[in-house]
Parts: structure tokens; C-alpha cells; sequence
């Protein structure tokens, strides 16, 4: 069959007319008046739906239908279709009977000659009485009120069918339609394609303004070029890559959100025009280079050509996308990571925890028992107790899972923009590292997790060094359990905010805390405390609740403890100093300053200090060394002392007694002068 | 001072007594720890200011508790000191919990064990609810007694068990356990028996106590005082009515009677200095008034000699 191109024109204003498929049939000639024009025309073609509703309209508005007459027949339903000889000779091929009130179909008579048969504009329900009209190539039957189609089981050579407009519900019998060129079904009512699979000639298929939901079942249409499916409910499309000669697909005004769903298009080599405005999709922002890429061979998208700059935008920004997918997906895997180790770290932290405290009931049930040692007991309370070393079962159990547990991450250290963040006492290791000056002046808060506090108070100096913009500190499961830790926190340089959270800080179950906490750190003029600002008020009542216990820890110790516990702590400092090797004399003198300044605002609170538990230990064993020594001088300084007492006392008793015996003595000896005179002679003679 | 008695001890028992030797020795361990310091302004300087302190009773403050629990002037020192620092909490109104208080305790005292505290704890709650809320005269007075009388409280308690499970209390009970091990606690009476003990004879069991022992104990009048105006007494209520009589807290002489308790005109005036200087300090930061002071001025004019003293000649790196 020839594939021509259809168009009609009205009679003298040639309108350029936006044709679908140019079905050309060649008349002889042509009256003026009724002047149907069939014209070959090989122009690009266009949307038969939008001529035939359109444009025949205005073309034939003025146009009457062919002269014919409508004589009733004998059977009353269907009317008989007569048309003089004169008018069958001029246009023996083709029939008008447009907007002639029909509401069937009349039997046609004598005119199997037809070739165009033109329905339109009536009210037929059902194709009839058309199948002796074999040689029909073109029917007509836009805007009726069809709802089924049928009758055309035997017009073998029909090429050009036209349902538009009716009231069809599913395309069937069209089976032995095989030549069929252009079917448009546009404006009915179509729920699914199907039947469609044997028109392998089919070159235009017009399935717009229906209720498609989606599109599949396109196999077997080897010459569709141009499928329109504007105006439906499509929600994806499936199968076109089994189109290989389809080349314009208009899915306008559908349901399409996302190019996954119309994926099959990427894989169609011949398409090069595709619509998809009116869509969901075509909203998005990655809308056109996302078709771009997927569909390089594409020419126009949405009625516009693709340029050469698009095509490369849509490729940098499709490049660009995959970058970003790779970098999430590392930040995701990164975050389950950092997830993980925090979790291990918690574990840990609670299995120390228990063992802490189980070692803690051990020790006060061993001292319920009948009493050991008498002199540890006193300095090991239940405040201060290390793990014992001959603890049972519980202990090595506990301890084993402990090992098993340090294979994995044991501790976890975050930069994230201005807050470092040390998980695991491990982590306090890392502030040992060579830090980026830049990095390390960024960090504005430090915040510790799973950490024992005393361990923190360690490596304050360091943080105090290396992090010197630090001025937010917040402490999470640190184990915070006296208010006196808090003294530790004076030696830093600045704190402004402070954060202790209530899980795993025990201290703040106190009602006091806050209090102390401004009155001890006085002098960092901290404005916030977990989240509340510090009002005047609250310092002034802190000053009120320990004001005392300051002055009185300055004022009434004496000088040398005094200067012994002050000392003590710029003693630490030096001594930490000292450790860092290579440090220039500058920076000493810096530290020196500091301290200075420091003592001379908050004289009277620098007395009030806090060692950590291990410390306190070693000084108790330091101390009981000293006291044995004590002990031992004074015992000797006292046997001395009762000995000379002793004697003196005994002397004070026998004194008496010998006075009068030395004075008793004398007087004898001095009774006879004359005897006592020759004595004394005879002693200075024997002297010399 | 020159009674005969005091000619007729022998030396170590005096010097016990009087626990000279424990001062002593004390003395010449602060030598020994700070030496290098005391160098500077000689040990004749030293002694008399380590006396003096002791005689103040501000020798205890920070020192670790087995010196604090040494002697009773140490004890009846400390619980001054406390009173003293943290009479304000009290004033302000504030209930505080038993950790709480072990907490303001360990500011002055580092390693003072818990035990303690819940034993004083336990008698203003009767034993009842340990997590309940105290106020503070409450606290000080039940914790001077349980801390001040400790050893004798611990001999007490023995004899009340062994009363409640109707052994003969005339049997020598020898002391065994020193203040802070763990002693179990005396089981209220069940139900259907009455409660606690008959209180004549809890009192001579406390006669015969006093008499052989060697630590410090209320005074028997008071204590007969308290057992004769009830027929039966448990142990807590015991020992409640003994924190609250005014008689045994002035006996002791460390604390100001129940109702003074609030009052510290000396250094009610030092604190509101504080805080008017921590006002004006807080703001401009340059600006320190120097305000002087009745009280303490010379205390604070040494402290800031102390900060201007020579600090760097010590420093520098060799």
C-alpha cells in the first residue's frame, strides 16, 4: 500500500493546515463549489486528532454535506441511501454525510465503489450496514456516539480510520484491518491498548484524551512513527523500545513523575521528538537534563530543539549528581561507622562501670567480716575505692568479655566544623597529635563521652595548650560525682558555657551544683550552665551560699599550707611544662603570667583544689611513710623527755634529802674550827 | 592546770591523754611536707602558727580524715569549721539529701567516707526513707554526735542488739571495731514485741560503758537525764534525743545552741563584702575596690603579698 499523506482543505482559503498523516487522493476534476481537495503533501506531519476536530470544523462550517437524499426505506430503523446519478459519477469515490442528524448508519446503496466515506458530527451508536463497501480506504466517524467498535470486520482495505470523539471503551475487532495507516481513537473513553499488535503497517496512532493508565503491549506496531497519548492518566510506559521505527511520542498532560517509569525510552533508538509538559516530572529541577542524558538521541524536547549546550549542561550536571550519590553514600557508610564505634564505647563504659561498683559492694562486704587491717581501712572508705585485687569469680568473668570487647574501635575522636568530640578514654590520647594550627583554633567546644573525669582532668593542661579558643565544655557519662571535681576545671584558661548532662554525671542530681560551679569558677565569668543563661542573680546567691568557705580556706589557713597548697598546683603546672619538651623560655614566662593573673582574681578560691582519686591515693601511701617516721622521732624525742623528766623528778624527790645531807656534811666537817682548819691546810698542800 | 592529778599520771599517759604527742608528731610531719617553704621564715615562726592553728581550730581544714578523726579537739574543730562554711546553705532554706551533705563534706575533707554520713543520716531519719530530704541544723547536730562520739555509738549499738535479743549486757563487751568499719544495724522489734528496749536497764549497761571507756562520752547526767523520762527507747530514738539536746551540744562546746545556729554577725559581715566586691568585679573587670575591712584585713593584705612575692625568680628554667 502507498503510504500517502492526508490532508483536506476547505474549498478556496488554502489554510495550512497542521495535518497528522497527508492522505492524498487524487480526483479529476474539481467544481468550484464543492471543491474537496485531496492533495499530496510531504510535510511534517502533525496531529490529526487537533486538524480533524479543529480545523475541519472551520473548513467546513459553510460546507453542506453532499446533495443526497435520505429516502426511508422499508424497514423502518435505517434509512436508505440514494444519490442521483449525476452526483455518483462526479464523486464516485467518496461519500459526505456530515452533520446530517444520523443516529445509524443507513444502508448504502450501489455505491461499492466508495473509497472515502465521511460520517462526521452525527449521533451514529454503531457501525453498520458499511461492510459491502469493500473498497473503502478512509472512514470517517468523528463525533458520534459509537461505543463499540465493530462492523468492519470485512473493509480489508480501510487505511485510514477516524473514531475520534465517540464513546469507545476498548479497542477490539480490528483484526483484518491489517493495512490500516492511521487509527485515531482520541477523545473516547479506552482504558487499555491492546488488538493492536497485527497492524504492522500502522504508522500513526492517536490514543489521546483517554484513560490510559499506563502504556505496554506495543509489540508488533513495526511502522508506528508517531504515537500521541497526551491528556491521560499515564503513570509509566513499558515497551517502546519494541517500536523500531517510532520516531514522535507526545505524552503531554499525563502522570509521569519519574523517568524511571518511562526507563524503556532510554533504550529507543529511533526516537528523536518526545513531549512530556503537563507532567509531575517536568516540574522537577532535574527534569531536562535527566532526559537529556538518558535519551541522547533526542532532537526535540517539548516541541524545542535540544541544543549542543544543553546536551552538555544535562552531562556535567548528570556527572556531577553521580559525585554527590558516591559522597552520601560514604558520609552514610562513614556516619554508621562513627555509630558503631560509639556504641562499642558505650559498652565498654557500662561493663566498667558495673565492674567498678561491683568491685566497690565487694569491698564493704569484706569489711563487714571480722576486721584485717586495721590502718588501710581508715583511708579506704567507700568514696575512695580502688579495684581490689582478690576479688572472685565475678571479676575474671567480667574481665574476659573486657578483652573480647577490644578488638573493635575502643574509642572514637570528631571534628565536626567547631566542636571536637572524644569518645573513649582512648580518645584523650589524640589530643597528643600534631593538630593544624587552623583546625585547632576553629574548635570552639570540646565535648567528652564515656570518659572517666579524673582521666579528663589529666589532659586539661594539653587542652588548655592546644585548643586555646576552647570555651565550651560539655561532659556526658564522665562520671561527675563530687562537687569538689569541679575544681579542677579552674586551672583552664577560659570556660564561657558549660554542659554537664545528667546521664552518667551523678553530681547533678544536686541541688547546689550550679552554685558551686559559679562560685569555684568565678572568674571565667561563664555565661551559660546546661543551656541557661547566668543571670546576676545567680552568681550573687553562689557568692552568698560559699563565699564563707572561700574566705575562711584563705584567711584562716595558716601561711605555710597556704603557700603549700598554692604552690602545689604551680608546681603541677611547672612540672607539666617541664615534661613538653622545647619549649621556648617565652611561653614559660606566658604560662607564669597567667598564672599570676589568675591567682590575683580569685585568690581566696585557689586554695580550693581537687585531686583526682589515684593522685590522693599515692599521697595517703606518701603520707603514712612520713607518719611512720614521725611516729617514730617523736617516740624518741618523748623517752628522751619522760628519761630527763624521770631524773628530774627523781631528783626533785631526792633533793631535799640531799641538801640536808650536804648541809648536815658541811656543818660536821665545820664543827671543830681548829680541825677543820688544819684540813683545809693539808688540801691546799696536797694540791700542789 | 597545777592540779595534783595531773602530777600523779605517769608521762604516757598524760601525754596521751592529751594527745600531745598526736599534735607533735603532726607538727613535725607539715615540717617534713613543706620544709623548702618553712626555710624561708623560720621554724620557730612555724610552730607557733601550727599551734595557734590548732588552738583556732582551723588545723583541720583539707587535711585527710584519719588526722581529722585523731583527736576530739580535731572532731569538735571540724564540725566548727562545717558549721562555718556552710552555715549559709542552712540559712538559705535548702533541703539537701545525705549525699548532698557528704558532698559539702568532702569539700573540706576529700576522703571522709560515706558511712559516716548515712550513719548521721540515719538517726534525723529514724532510719527510715535514706533518700529523703534534710534540713541542716537537723544534719549537723545528729552528724556531731554520730561523728564527735563515733566509737561510743558503735559500743551503744552492740549493747542494744544484744539487749533486744535478751543477752546478759553484763558481760564484758570489749569494742572491737574502730569508727569506720561497717556495723550492722540494730534491728527494729518485730511485730507483737515492744519496741525497743526497757530503758533502766539500757542505762546501766551505758553506766558501766561510760566508766570503762577510753574514748569520749556524753556526759552520764545528761544521758540519765534523757533515759528517765521514757520507759522504752529504740535504738534511733535514743540517739535522736541525744542529737537534740542542747545539754550534750553544749557540752561539747562546738556548735552555738539550736537556735543561734543562723547566727554569725562576724562573718556575715566579711560575706556580704564578698559579694558586694564580686559585683563590682564582675562588671569591669580592672576595677577591684579595695575595700578595707574590720575582719581579715590582714589576712588578705598577706595573701597579696604572697601573689606579688618574688613567684619568677622560682620559675625560670635552668
Amino acid at each position: 500500500m502507498i503510504p500517502g499523506k492526508y490532508r483536506s482543505v476547505s474549498g478556496r482559503s488554502a489554510n495550512n493546515v497542521n495535518c497528522g498523516l497527508h492522505l492524498v487522493i487524487q480526483t479529476s476534476s474539481l467544481p468550484e463549489k464543492h471543491k474537496v481537495e485531496f492533495k499530496l503533501h510531504r510535510d511534517t506531519p502533525s496531529f490529526p486528532g487537533r486538524l480533524l476536530q479543529h480545523d475541519l470544523e472551520r473548513n467546513y462550517s459553510s460546507r453542506q454535506g453532499d446533495h443526497i437524499n435520505l429516502v426511508s426505506s422499508s424497514m423502518p430503523s435505517f434509512p436508505i441511501l440514494h444519490r442521483s446519478s449525476e452526483e455518483k459519477i462526479l464523486y464516485s469515490d467518496r461519500l459526505t454525510l456530515e452533520r446530517q442528524k444520523l443516529t445509524v448508519c443507513p444502508i448504502i446503496d450501489g455505491e461499492e465503489h466508495l473509497r472515502l466515506l465521511n460520517f462526521q458530527h452525527n449521533f451514529i451508536t454503531r457501525i453498520q450496514n458499511i461492510s459491502n463497501l469493500q473498497r473503502l480506504i478512509f472512514l470517517d466517524l468523528y463525533d458520534n456516539q459509537i461505543e463499540e467498535i465493530s462492523g468492519l470486520s470485512t473493509l480489508r482495505s480501510l487505511r485510514v480510520l477516524l473514531l475520534g470523539k465517540n464513546r469507545i471503551k476498548k479497542i477490539s475487532n480490528l483484526e483484518n484491518l491489517i493495512n490500516l495507516d492511521v487509527l485515531d481513537l482520541h477523545g473516547n473513553q479506552i482504558t487499555k491498548i491492546e488488538n493492536v499488535s497485527h497492524l504492522c503497517d500502522l504508522r500513526v496512532l492517536n490514543l489521546a484524551r483517554n484513560l490510559l493508565s499506563h502504556v505496554d503491549n506495543l509489540n508488533g506496531l513495526d511502522s508506528l512513527t508517531e504515537l500521541n497519548l497526551r491528556h491521560n492518566q499515564i503513570t509509566f510506559v513499558r515497551d517502546v523500545d519494541n517500536l523500531p521505527s517510532l520516531q514522535r511520542l507526545f505524552l503531554s498532560f499525563n502522570n509521569i513523575s519519574s523517568f524511571d517509569s518511562v526507563s524503556c525510552l532510554a533504550d529507543s533508538t529511533s526516537l528523536s521528538d518526545i513531549t512530556f509538559d503537563g507532567n509531575p516530572i517536568a516540574q522537577e529541577s532535574w527534569y531536562k537534563h535527566t532526559v537529556l542524558q538518558n535519551m541522547t538521541q533526542l532532537r526535540q524536547l517539548d516541541m524545542k530543539r535540544v541544543t549542543e549546550e544543553e546536551r552538555r549542561m544535562a552531562s556535567v550536571v548528570a556527572k556531577k549528581e553521580e559525585e554527590k550519590k558516591r559522597e552520601s553514600q560514604k558520609q552514610s557508610l562513614l556516619k554508621e561507622k562513627k555509630r558503631l564505634t560509639i556504641n562499642n564505647v558505650a559498652r565498654h563504659w557500662d561493663l566498667q562501670q558495673r565492674v567498678a561498683n561491683s568491685a566497690t559492694n565487694q569491698d564493704r562486704k569484706e569489711s563487714a567480716s571480722p576486721p584485717q587491717d586495721q590502718d588501710c581501712c581508715q583511708t579506704e572508705g567507700s568514696t575512695v575505692s580502688p579495684l581490689p585485687e582478690d576479688t572472685g569469680a565475678v571479676d575474671s568473668g567480667l574481665s574476659s568479655t573486657f578483652q573480647g570487647l577490644s578488638v573493635i574501635d575502643t574509642h572514637l575522636v570528631e571534628v565536626d566544623g567547631d566542636t571536637l568530640s572524644l569518645y573513649g578514654s582512648g580518645a584523650l590520647e589524640s589530643l597528643d597529635r600534631n593538630w593544624s594550627v587552623q583546625t585547632a583554633g576553629m574548635i570552639t567546644t570540646v565535648s567528652f563521652t564515656f570518659i572517666e573525669f579524673d582521666e579528663i582532668v589529666q589532659v586539661l593542661p594539653k587542652l588548655k595548650m592546644k585548643f586555646p579558643n576552647s570555651l565550651h565544655l560539655k561532659f556526658r557519662e564522665t562520671n561527675l560525682v563530687m562537687l569538689q571535681q569541679f575544681n579542677a576545671l579552674a586551672q583552664l584558661r577560659r570556660i564561657d558555657q558549660l554542659t554537664v548532662d545528667p546521664q552518667g554525671n551523678p553530681v547533678v542530681n544536686f541541688t547546689l551544683w550550679k552554685y558551686y560551679v559559679l562560685f569555684r569558677l568565678s572568674h571565667f565569668s561563664m555565661q551559660k550552665i546546661n543551656g541557661t543563661e547566668v543571670t546576676q542573680n545567680d552568681m550573687i546567691m553562689a557568692e552568698r551560699l560559699f563565699g564563707i568557705l572561700a574566705h575562711i580556706a584563705s584567711s584562716e589557713l595558716p601561711q605555710y599550707r597556704l603557700i603549700s597548697i598554692l604552690g602545689d598546683v604551680r608546681k603541677k603546672q611547672f612540672r607539666y611544662l617541664l615534661e613538653t619538651k622545647g619549649k621556648k623560655p617565652g611561653i614559660v614566662n606566658e604560662e607564669n603570667n597567667d598564672s599570676k593573673r589568675l591567682v590575683g582574681e580569685n585568690t581566696n578560691r585557689a586554695t580550693l583544689n581537687y585531686t583526682t582519686r589515684e593522685f590522693y591515693n599515692e599521697k595517703l601511701e606518701d603520707i603514712k611513710e612520713k607518719k611512720k617516721f614521725c611516729k617514730m622521732y617523736m617516740e624518741d624525742l618523748m623517752k628522751e623527755a619522760t628519761e630527763i623528766n624521770m631524773k628530774n623528778e627523781a631528783l626533785q624527790k631526792l633533793w631535799p634529802q640531799m641538801f640536808i645531807e650536804l648541809v648536815r656534811d658541811a656543818v660536821i666537817e665545820i664543827r671543830n674550827k681548829n680541825s677543820y682548819m688544819k684540813l683545809c691546810l693539808q688540801q691546799i698542800t696536797d694540791q700542789k | 592546770m597545777l592540779s595534783p592529778e595531773r602530777l600523779a599520771q605517769p608521762d604516757h599517759e598524760y601525754l596521751a591523754q592529751r594527745h600531745v604527742l598526736t599534735y607533735m608528731e603532726d607538727a613535725v610531719y607539715q615540717l617534713l611536707e613543706n620544709r623548702e617553704d618553712v626555710s624561708q621564715y623560720g621554724i620557730s615562726r612555724f610552730f607557733t602558727e601550727y599551734f595557734n592553728s590548732v588552738c583556732q581550730g582551723t588545723h583541720i581544714l583539707f587535711r585527710e580524715f584519719s588526722f581529722i578523726q585523731a583527736t576530739p579537739h580535731n572532731r569538735a574543730s571540724f564540725l566548727r569549721a562545717f558549721w562555718r562554711c556552710f552555715r549559709t546553705v542552712g540559712k538559705n532554706g535548702d533541703l539537701l539529701t545525705m549525699r548532698e551533705y557528704h558532698c559539702l563534706l568532702q569539700l573540706l575533707c576529700p576522703d571522709f567516707p560515706l558511712e559516716l554520713t548515712q550513719k548521721a543520716a540515719r538517726i534525723v531519719l529514724l532510719d527510715d526513707a535514706m533518700d529523703c530530704l534534710m534540713s541542716f541544723s537537723d544534719f549537723l547536730f545528729a552528724f556531731q554526735i554520730q561523728f564527735y562520739y563515733s566509737e561510743f555509738l558503735d559500743s551503744v549499738a552492740a549493747i542494744y542488739q544484744d539487749l533486744l535479743s535478751g543477752k546478759n549486757p553484763n558481760t564484758v563487751i570489749v569494742p572491737t571495731s574502730s569508727s569506720g568499719q561497717h556495723r550492722q544495724r540494730p534491728a527494729l522489734g518485730e511485730a507483737g514485741v515492744p519496741e525497743g528496749v526497757e530503758a533502766s536497764q539500757f542505762y546501766q549497761c551505758l553506766e558501766n560503758l561510760c566508766d570503762r571507756h577510753k574514748y569520749s562520752c556524753p556526759p552520764l547526767a545528761l544521758v540519765k537525764e534523757i533515759l528517765s523520762g521514757v520507759q522504752r527507747l529504740t535504738f534511733y530514738g535514743f540517739l535522736g534525743s541525744l542529737s537534740k539536746h542542747p545539754g550534750v551540744n553544749q557540752a561539747l562546746g562546738a556548735l552555738p545552741d539550736k537556735g543561734d545556729l543562723m547566727q554569725d554577725p562576724a562573718m556575715d559581715e566579711e560575706l556580704e563584702r564578698l559579694v558586694v566586691r564580686s559585683r563590682l568585679h564582675r562588671t569591669p573587670r580592672q576595677h577591684r575596690a579595695q575595700e578595707p575591712g574590720a575582719l581579715g584585713t590582714q589576712r588578705r593584705d598577706k595573701l597579696e603579698a604572697l601573689e606579688r612575692a618574688p613567684e619568677p625568680s622560682r620559675w625560670q628554667p635552668e
